[in-house]
């Protein structure tokens, strides 16, 4: 069971030689960096002092070699660090989709698309990122400890004041700044809430030219940029302050610092050299401080993030997977048992093999919650489904979903070709394109069948997007298939068409119409009317309009 | 249809470096004493700074001559800290409320244009163009004005105040340091020439990962039906891949810039040492100064780095900003010198025709009135051009051929504010407004009291879901809120309708989402939503093109059967044959 915190620990372990490689390189650029104001003083000392020109090259040689070497250290360092980041959060984001797209389900529960690509995407970088900072973490460290011995070595008491003085320093630093950055994260959600109401307003430019609202929508959006705007200063002051406390307090302790090595030089203690060297080391500590605090802020951030994944990862199922595969080509027999589910009280429902079964619902929520369990979307609270004498609870779900194919009436299309879209298995998209008048969609389309559809199909209208999808369930030809409202943006004349065609294409296959429409019920071979949770009415669809006052109603208004 | 959409897009402009300069300028004019003031301050606080090292250079010398009273190098050094963070804390503060004034005022200008643009221009674009601009561009620029503007500030100053010290101590120092300078330039150049590029197609490769997760994960349960999972996951990581790939290109570029910029460190550094043995060795300097001189340059690694590297954050802000401001001058619609007064309800079309691209007609030899108070259906099949002529008549696209009237005036002679608050379009777009339900509906009558709001979505039979939801009609609904189901929010835009109570109304096949069970609520709906009004209906469902007063019946682009429903199935052709396939099977079989 993933938690925040194995997901975490994964990213990490998961690319430990890259991290090494750029922790132990990431060192190196550390060390290389304490060493320039070591050699400048070196040269001054050496070169400058003594007027020797031989001094002078060789140093400025060593010199350059350090410059080459801790260049070539950082170089690589921040690319394996970067490899790193990106490698894990790759990772993240192919294992969280994988979990959405499970054939058991249940990640998407309780979560809109929107959030679950920004858990893939934006949480998935977070948690790589993670990887990036942790190679300087340990750099920083090496620097500290290089600085410490320094320190100590010059004067101990010195040396403790700068280290023992530091982290409580910092702390403090943050102390100071932490109701402010806590105000200013209040804040600044605020703010970026105004970019929300601009590209809502935006997206909804068609309603608001339809209705002349754009000057309401221009006042309305004012307001909220001048909200945020307040809010952002705010948040800004804060931050301002925060940075001039910490500048303060730095300056401070440095002051401090040069007292007591002052009074230590003045007494003879260490020598003015060290004195200088002290008070620049003291400066030099700041740096690893500064990057401990700024990897803490990044691993909280990722331990957010990576709580927020495992959420999804560990996300129970919506359906218990069995192992069992239906009978290929079997005869395709569905049959439900007392089927509790939501509005759906005890049903009681037999499909022959072949049959082409009309069921009409009067209460839109019957269809939905029905449609899920023929889908094995859920599994339901009581009762069975049954394909050909097995319970679907035995069956593996996505051999199952290759039996019994649910077409949503909502179904939603896919980056990619007309064609593409169609083509789910290997057969001839040909027939199904006819019989769903797909084929009149393509012609009417700059490339045909190979016009590019763009995500989600919304380069298409809505009753051109119902027939490609309407093509693309008839195509895989599944012994079982289950179709909900088809034809809802479909004109009178194409609808009766496709009506005609439906039956001739699913001869001999099981096929169930959950639907109003009456074009399409006339063509069915029964109906069944599912009312108050069960069947309240059966027979064929002429019968039903000639004796059920209910089914008038409900079907031809 | 959309079908125009892809054919040709043609992206909003981008402004040009001058007019973006110019823009910038004249956002800055009528905030220069704010812009003059943290300037002072920011200067004032890096200056201080640099006081800390004479200062400790001081104490060394009182040590050197064996004094012991550090009173007040020590002293002061702490006032140099305080005043030096209190200034800071104050010039960046007014940094941002310069920077952040500009930007609001910047983005509430864009908003502006950008929904006063002509729909066609923004439908040519593609609608995620204005999206991006709006959200990307404006988040882009945002950031720089908050993290990169002060940072970059700061360390300007800094080098170029150092500089100043450099040449104080003698002016040779300062010409051994500038010998960095080409190299940094160079560098520089270098860089922005290959960053450019990469940057803008590690953008697009995000954007065509997000857009595939958006793709999968919102179709997930498609792609379970359709067993479409390997082929999913296949191309999320090819997606994915590519970000890795562009993004490792990306840190192997900024890498060899950074080893660059050492190779500047080295030469200077090695200028500067080399000066102070020079001038040391003729007695022109002190050992002291070389040291310091030295020191000052090393002092300089931090920031240099700092400003150059935000070269590209400048860049991408900049590139940001041209297509910001590329809009937000764009001429908004022009409105006629002479706007006519409409003397009815009445629409009159004259042999209007349309094409989207040229010799593809999509609606010919047009000629349509409807009367005051009239209720019209359109009939016809999916592609006759319905929603062409809906959208002619609203004034949403200009018609390549032929006239529009309404009440007795010309569309052109009408201007665009006066012809939207004649006519209405509900067209077949759902789009519920982020934030409280009343605020949704009152975009369309601001003014409206909530007695008003009640009447209107009672009138729609919104009023008793409505009142059902967790707050009333405070709710907030939209994205990431409440979702209202698609007949709710097709209720909630003929209820808009009804607030916005114009006298000509277009409702363009508002049902066809719902299902059927939600069409017939839409229908009784939009019934009651065209009261009173002159009614333009896309009609879908036959029953609704019957209970029109007049049905006119489009094929291919043309008018080929007008007249009342009994009249056109009397007359046997196009409609009644419609309608026979539409009631062969809602009659009752008798």
């Amino acid at each position: 069971m993933p938690t925040g915190r194995s997901v975490l620990r994964d990213a990490i372990a998961g690319q430990r030689g890259l991290l090494a490689g750029a922790s132990a390189l990431g060192s190196a650029h550390q060390g290389g960096e304490a060493l320039i104001p070591v050699i400048i003083g070196v040269v001054i000392d050496q070169a400058v002092s003594a007027g020797s020109l031989g001094s002078l090259v060789r140093w400025l040689v060593v010199l350059g070699v350090v410059f080459a070497a801790l260049s070539f250290s950082y170089r690589f360092a921040a690319r394996a660090a970067e490899r790193a980041a990106e490698q894990a959060a790759h990772r993240l984001r192919l294992a969280v989709s994988e979990r959405v797209l499970d054939p058991r389900g249940g990640a998407e529960a309780g979560r809109l698309p929107g959030a679950l690509v920004n858990i893939a995407t934006g949480d998935a970088k977070r948690v790589g990122a993670v990887n990036s900072v942790l190679p300087f973490a340990v750099a920083g460290l090496v620097g500290l400890l290089i600085s410490a011995v320094l320190l100590l070595r010059i004067s101990v008491p010195l040396g403790l004041l700068v280290l023992l003085g530091t982290p409580p320093m910092l702390v403090l630093a943050h102390l100071i700044g932490r109701p402010l950055e806590r105000r200013s994260g209040v804040e600044q959600e605020r703010a970026a809430h105004a970019s929300g109401v601009a590209a809502d307003l935006v997206s909804g430019l068609r309603v608001l030219k339809g209705i002349g609202a754009e000057a309401a929508a221009v006042a309305r959006y004012r307001r909220t940029s001048r909200d945020s705007l307040a809010a952002t200063l705010r948040a800004a002051r804060a931050h301002a302050g925060h940075d001039g406390a910490i500048l303060a307090l730095t300056g401070i302790f440095i002051a401090v610092v040069a007292l007591v090595g002052a009074n230590l030089a003045a007494s003879g203690d260490i020598t003015i050299g060290q004195l200088v060297a002290a008070v620049g080391l003291a400066q030099f500590l700041l740096t690893p401080f500064q990057i401990f605090a700024w990897v803490g802020g990044q691993l909280a951030q990722a331990r957010a993030s990576a709580t927020r994944i495992a959420s999804v990862l560990a996300a129970p199922h919506a359906v218990l997977g069995g192992d069992g595969s239906p009978a290929e080509d079997g005869p395709g027999a569905l049959r439900l048992r007392a089927v509790t589910h939501g509005p759906l009280t005890g049903l009681d429902l037999d499909v022959a093999p072949g049959e082409l079964l009309g069921v009409v619902t009067i209460d839109p929520a019957v269809a939905t919650h029905l449609l899920a369990c023929l889908g094995r979307e859920t599994d339901p609270e009581s009762g069975s489904v049954e394909l050909d004498g097995r319970p679907f609870a035995e069956l593996d779900p996505t051999a199952l979903r290759g039996a019994v194919l649910v077409a949503a009436h909502d179904a939603d299309l896919f980056e990619g070709s007309l064609l593409d879209n169609v083509v789910t298995s290997g057969r001839d998209p040909e027939r199904a394109l006819a019989a769903a008048a797909a084929d009149e969609v393509a012609e009417t389309l700059p490339q045909g069948v190979h016009t590019m559809v763009a995500e989600r199909g919304r380069s298409l209208s809505g009753g051109q997007r119902q027939r490609v999808a309407l093509a693309r369930a008839l195509a895989a030809d599944p012994p079982v298939l289950v179709v909900h409202d088809p034809t809802t943006a479909v004109d009178a004349v194409t609808e009766a068409r496709i009506a005609g065609e439906l039956r001739e294409i699913r001869q001999g296959r099981t096929t169930v119409l959950v639907t109003t429409s009456p074009a399409l019920l006339a063509v069915t071979d029964r109906v069944v009317v599912l009312d108050g949770g069960t069947v309240s009415a059966e027979g064929t669809h002429a019968e039903l309009v000639h004796a059920d006052e209910d089914y008038r109603t409900a079907v031809l208004s | 249809m959309t079908r125009e959409r892809e054919l040709d897009r043609e992206l909003l402009p981008t402004a040009t470096g001058r007019r973006t300069a110019a823009a910038v300028g004249e956002l800055l004019r009528p905030r220069r004493l704010l812009a003059a003031g943290a300037f002072t301050v920011l200067v004032a606080a890096t200056a201080v700074g640099l006081l800390t090292a004479p200062l400790l250079g001081h104490i060394v010398d009182v040590v050197a001559r064996g004094g012991s009273d550090f009173t007040v190098p020590v002293l002061a050094l702490v006032g140099v800290a305080l005043v030096r963070g209190a200034a800071n804390a104050w010039g960046l503060s007014l940094v941002s409320r310069l920077g952040e004034s500009m930007l609001a005022t910047l983005r509430e200008r864009f908003v502006e244009r950008a929904l006063a643009l002509p729909l066609e221009r923004v439908e040519r674009a593609g609608a995620g163009d204005l999206t991006s601009r709006v959200t990307n561009d404006v988040a882009m620029i945002a950031r720089s004005v908050r993290e990169a503007l002060p940072e970059l500030g700061r360390s300007v100053l800094t080098i170029v105040l150092t500089l100043g010290g450099l040449a104080l101590l003698d002016w040779r120092f300062l010409l051994a340091a500038l010998l960095a300078a080409p190299i940094q330039l160079y560098t520089v150049r270098w860089y922005v020439r290959r960053a450019i590029p990469l940057y803008a197609s590690q953008r697009v490769k995000d954007g065509a990962q997000q857009q595939q997760l958006l793709d999968t994960v919102g179709g997930a349960r498609t792609v379970r039906a359709f067993r479409l999972t390997e082929r999913h996951v296949g191309r999320v990581r090819r997606r994915s891949q590519d970000v890795v790939d562009i993004t490792m290109r990306a840190t192997r570029l900024v890498t060899r810039f950074f080893s660059r910029l050492n190779l500047a460190e080295f030469v200077g550094l090695s200028a500067v040492l080399i000066a102070g043995f020079v001038l040391v060795g003729n007695g022109s300097a002190t050992i002291g100064t070389a040291t310091a001189a030295a020191l000052y340059f090393h002092s300089l690694f931090n920031p240099v780095n700092a400003a150059l590297a935000l070269v590209d954050d400048a860049q991408s802000a900049a590139a940001s900003l041209a297509r910001l401001i590329g809009v937000a001058d764009l001429p908004g619609e022009q409105e006629p010198r002479h706007s006519g007064t409409p003397v009815d309800a009445s629409v009159k079309a004259a042999s209007l025709g349309h094409a989207y691209v040229a010799d593809h007609p999509v609606l010919s030899d047009v000629d349509l009135t409807v009367e005051a108070g009239e209720r019209v259906a359109l009939v016809g099949a999916s592609g006759a051009g319905k929603t062409t002529l809906a959208k002619l008549i609203a004034g949403i696209h200009l018609p390549t051929a032929g006239s529009i009237a309404l009440g007795g005036v010309e569309l052109g002679e009408l201007g665009p504010a006066a012809i939207r608050r004649t006519v209405a379009l509900i067209s077949q777009e759902v789009h519920v407004f982020a934030g409280a339900l009343a605020d949704d509906l009152r975009l369309a009558r601001p003014e409206a009291t909530d007695e008003q709001l009640r009447e209107a979505l009672a009138a729609v039979g919104a009023l008793p879901w409505a009142e059902a939801l967790p707050d009333g009609l405070s709710t907030v609904v939209g994205e990431g809120a409440h979702r209202l189901t698609v007949t709710q929010a097709q209720q909630l835009a003929l209820a808009r309708l009804v607030l916005a109570d114009p006298p000509i109304a277009i409702l363009d096949e508002a049902t066809a989402e719902a299902g059927s069970t939600g069409a017939r609520v839409l229908e009784r709906a939009a019934d009651q939503a065209l009261r009173g009004r002159t009614g333009l209906v896309v009609a879908h469902r036959l029953t609704q093109a019957a209970a029109a007063d007049r049905i006119v019946v489009l094929d291919a682009g043309r008018i080929v059967e007008t007249g009342t429903h009994d009249e056109l199935v009397a007359a046997g052709g196009r409609y009644a044959a419609l309608w026979e396939a539409w009631s062969d099977t809602r009659q009752q079989p008798g």
